[in-house]
């Protein structure tokens, strides 16, 4: 059997403020030199799926430029390989616009799915970050003759609440889905199972079901296919019981990038290699007098003054008598001499001059948009 | 058929070399596959050099050795030598209908191999060797080569006079133009020294590489037999000569040396240029982790260390760990290299996934010899381990592991 994978890149329930005006999520650096799909696309490719299908919706274009022809990825094959589905100015319907939903999304990208050979299809998400065994997913789904399997997890990694906006999903003693809520509130996380964003699904009944879904004017994969349908299909739920990240607010993407600083997290997380793109840099200079304690360092940098419990992406400057605590620097930024920086988070090409002081708390980060210079 | 698109000029690179003065570091790999300047191999600053310079077309001369260099240059992609037209190949010795014979000399390679070079039909062919570390724009050398309508034109670097008669020296009037080569003459008349690149018109090379292989006392090689015989028939050879950094990297104090080069600001090699990259195949790994207790100073680290110790005046390369109270100081751990609690590391080259055991003590200065201020530099060899508590003194060179204390 081959799989399909099906990459959303953008996400309906993130509120990532200034983070994700200019870009779409998946887009959005992680632990340094990474972007978040990275982890995802590594995780197919890692498990030998190299047929893989990026559904773009909006701002893609930092999405493009990071993910090219795939190449990085060991993605440019004659069989599969990468093709990122940006959505057509005039779609069929002759609708403009956004997609009204993910099966609108799928239904305008199907001639793309149609085309590729694999016949079994994982769907996935970028705003939750795993490592999960995806051929180990595809066999229990097809052991378990089961229409579509979901995948879901019961914790959550030192968060105590269930994130917003995902779906909150209830399996009966057969482990087959009959109901699904969209999370409103700050739910408690306990023994509550929610959906992590990932489906296997045979393509064939996918295709069906989105070409009746669009007929009946209904959009949105969660709501009018899974739970709709929940009584005619068979969902069986898979349990995902590794560790995960889930990036939607400011808080959570700092969070997600501090998790990376802790030795046990991170051998989990790169026990398999994440590929990214290359970029040439140098390896990072420590320059005399420098000081960096319990922190992600990039190629490309060059560190003159202190970093403390930060993660700093590629080709990043730090001045002399600057001090650098918990945050999160992206590429391309100087941070020039004599600046305390303490729970902030700097978008890429940013320029801190000198003696600047900016701090935020752990539960709201300062965020300081691209390219800005203060 | 291989569609060969006429080029103006493609590049020989001469990596077959053992490099035996580098002794255990070039035990399992060729010279120019040892891994330098903390991500890079040798072999990438002439590649680099090559595509920064408008070159697309390159023959890799491999013989000895030739499976890491192999496996690191793959289909050129790292340097953009993946092309539809051109690109990089691996030459290693071949068998023909009468048989087949390994390279002989500099000159028998490029011989051997001359039906490559004809297939693009270039006006001019650029010699390069694997075993330098420079950025020099090649194009500009040809600029001056098509200036001078030279048969051969030499890059020539000035190294200070005591240190002359190391090298091959050409003696060039005020035009450039060479009237006499000296190979590592004990008195030298200049200090130009050749630094092995050449650019030759196709022609004349094939004229002389044909007349070479003709001659049974020749040793078919480019310093000793081909120039020499160009000079004497009155060629057009000019020395062209390169204002900047440029280092052999042939013995293992010279490959320290140039390690450390990157580390002082005040030596014209700096890699961080935009401009000028230095491309290499990457290692894949996650950005460096520095621990709670590090320290560092003056050093170059890359991707995948764990630095939980001390390290100054060091180059750390991908994948190296280095312990809590371990010091690491004006060392080189090549990749993969792993240093336990409480191990020192002074002054020495650690090759490849070679480990040191917790309080392992490598190089250490016992007593400073009178008079004596040249550190001999000690050499741990690939995949050896330094058990623990073991003392490697310093300027030795070790290829096998040490379980147990050595004796002071």
């Amino acid at each position: 059997m081959s799989i399909l994978g099906i990459v959303f890149s953008y996400s309906e329930r993130e509120n990532l403020r200034e983070l994700t005006r200019l870009r779409t999520i998946a887009s959005l650096p992680m632990a340094g030199k990474y972007r978040i799909i990275d982890f995802l696309i590594s995780n197919f490719v890692n498990d030998d799926i190299y047929d893989i299908a990026v559904i773009a919706r909006d701002n893609y274009h930092s999405l493009m430029d990071h993910l090219g022809a795939g190449m990085e990825w060991d993605l440019i094959r004659k069989r599969g390989g990468l093709r990122v589905l940006t959505p057509y100015a005039k779609s069929e319907s002759g609708r403009d616009g956004l997609y009204r939903g993910s099966v609108e999304a799928l239904s305008n990208n199907m001639h793309s799915f149609r085309r590729s050979m694999g016949d079994l299809v994982i769907m996935a998400e970028a705003s939750i970050l795993y490592s999960i065994d995806f051929n180990h997913l595809a066999k229990t789904h097809l052991n378990s003759n089961a229409d579509i399997t979901a995948v879901y997890t019961k914790q959550l990694n030192g968060h105590p609440t269930v994130p917003m906006g995902v779906a909150v999903m209830h399996f009966n003693e057969n482990n087959r889905l009959y109901d699904l809520n969209i999370n409103k509130d700050d739910m408690s996380a306990q023994d509550v199972c929610w959906s992590i964003g990932v489906f296997v699904i045979k393509k064939s009944l996918l295709m069906s079901l989105v070409a009746d879904a669009m007929a009946f004017g209904k959009y949105d994969f969660l709501e009018d296919i899974i739970k709709r349908l929940s009584n005619r299909l068979d969902i069986q739920g898979y349990e995902y019981k590794g560790h995960l990240l889930e990036v939607s607010s400011v808080a959570g993407y700092m969070k997600a990038n501090m998790n990376f600083l802790n030795a046990n997290f991170r051998n989990r997380a790169f026990h398999r290699p994440i590929y990214t793109k290359s970029k040439d840099s140098v390896p990072a200079r420590y320059c005399k007098g420098c000081c960096v304690k319990n922190s992600i360092i990039s190629d490309g940098c060059r560190i003159e003054g202190t970093v403390i419990n930060s993660v700093i992406s590629r080709n990043v400057f730090i001045g002399k008598d600057s001090i650098v605590k918990n945050s999160v620097i992206m590429q391309n930024t100087e941070i020039m001499q004599g600046v305390s920086l303490d729970n902030v988070i700097l978008d890429k090409d940013v320029i801190v001059r000198e003696n600047r002081q900016l701090s935020g708390h752990e539960t709201y980060p300062v965020v300081v948009e691209k390219a800005s210079i203060i | 058929m291989i569609c060969g698109q006429k080029k103006e000029m493609i590049a020989m690179l001469l990596a077959g070399g053992q490099g035996s003065r580098l002794g255990i570091l070039t035990q399992d790999v060729a010279k120019p596959a040892v891994p330098f300047g903390g991500k890079y191999r040798i072999i990438d600053f002439p590649l680099s050099n090559c595509t920064n310079s408008g070159i697309d077309t390159i023959g890799v001369l491999t013989q000895y050795r030739p499976l890491e260099l192999n496996a690191h240059i793959g289909s050129g992609q790292p340097w953009d030598l993946d092309r539809l037209y051109g690109g990089v190949f691996i030459l290693p010795p071949y068998m023909g209908g009468k048989g087949g014979e390994w390279y002989s000399g500099t000159a028998n390679a490029i011989y051997q191999n001359m039906n490559f070079i004809d297939l693009y039909n270039p006006q001019y062919v650029l010699i390069l060797s694997g075993d330098h570390v420079y950025k020099m724009n090649y194009d500009l050398m040809l600029d001056f080569h098509k200036h001078k309508n030279a048969d051969c034109t030499i890059a020539v670097i000035k190294v200070p006079w005591e240190e002359a008669s190391r090298f091959g020296v050409m003696n060039a009037d005020e035009d450039s133009r060479i009237f006499e080569f000296e190979e590592k003459p004990q008195e030298p008349k200049s200090n130009l020294a050749s630094m092995g690149v050449y650019i030759f018109r196709w022609k004349k090379l094939k004229e002389y590489l044909i007349k070479d292989e003709e001659d049974e006392n020749s040793d078919n090689d480019f310093g000793k037999n081909l120039i020499p015989q160009m000079l004497k028939a009155c060629e057009k050879l000019y020395a062209y000569e390169f204002k900047g950094y440029w280092k052999d990297v042939g013995t293992i104090a010279s490959l320290w040396e140039a390690n450390m080069d990157i580390l002082d600001p005040n030596v014209p090699i700096e890699l961080d240029d935009p401009p000028w990259r230095i491309y290499s195949r990457s290692s894949n790994m996650p950005p460096q982790y520095i621990g709670e207790n590090a320290v560092l100073s003056n050093s170059s680290i890359a991707d995948g260390c764990n630095v939980e110790g001390k390290v100054e005046n060091s180059i750390l390369f991908p994948g190296v760990t280095v312990g809590k109270d371990a010091v690491v100081s004006n060392s080189i751990l090549m990749p993969g290299v792993s240093v336990s609690e409480d191990a020192l590391i002074e002054y020495a080259i650690v090759a490849e996934n070679a480990r040191i055991c917790k309080s392992a003590r490598v190089g250490e200065w016992k007593k400073p010899e009178i008079g004596k201020q040249h550190r001999e530099i000690t050499v741990i060899g690939g995949s050896v381990t330094i058990g623990e508590r073991a003392v490697v003194p310093a300027g030795t060179t070790i290829d096998e592991s040490i379980i147990e204390e050595v004796g002071e």
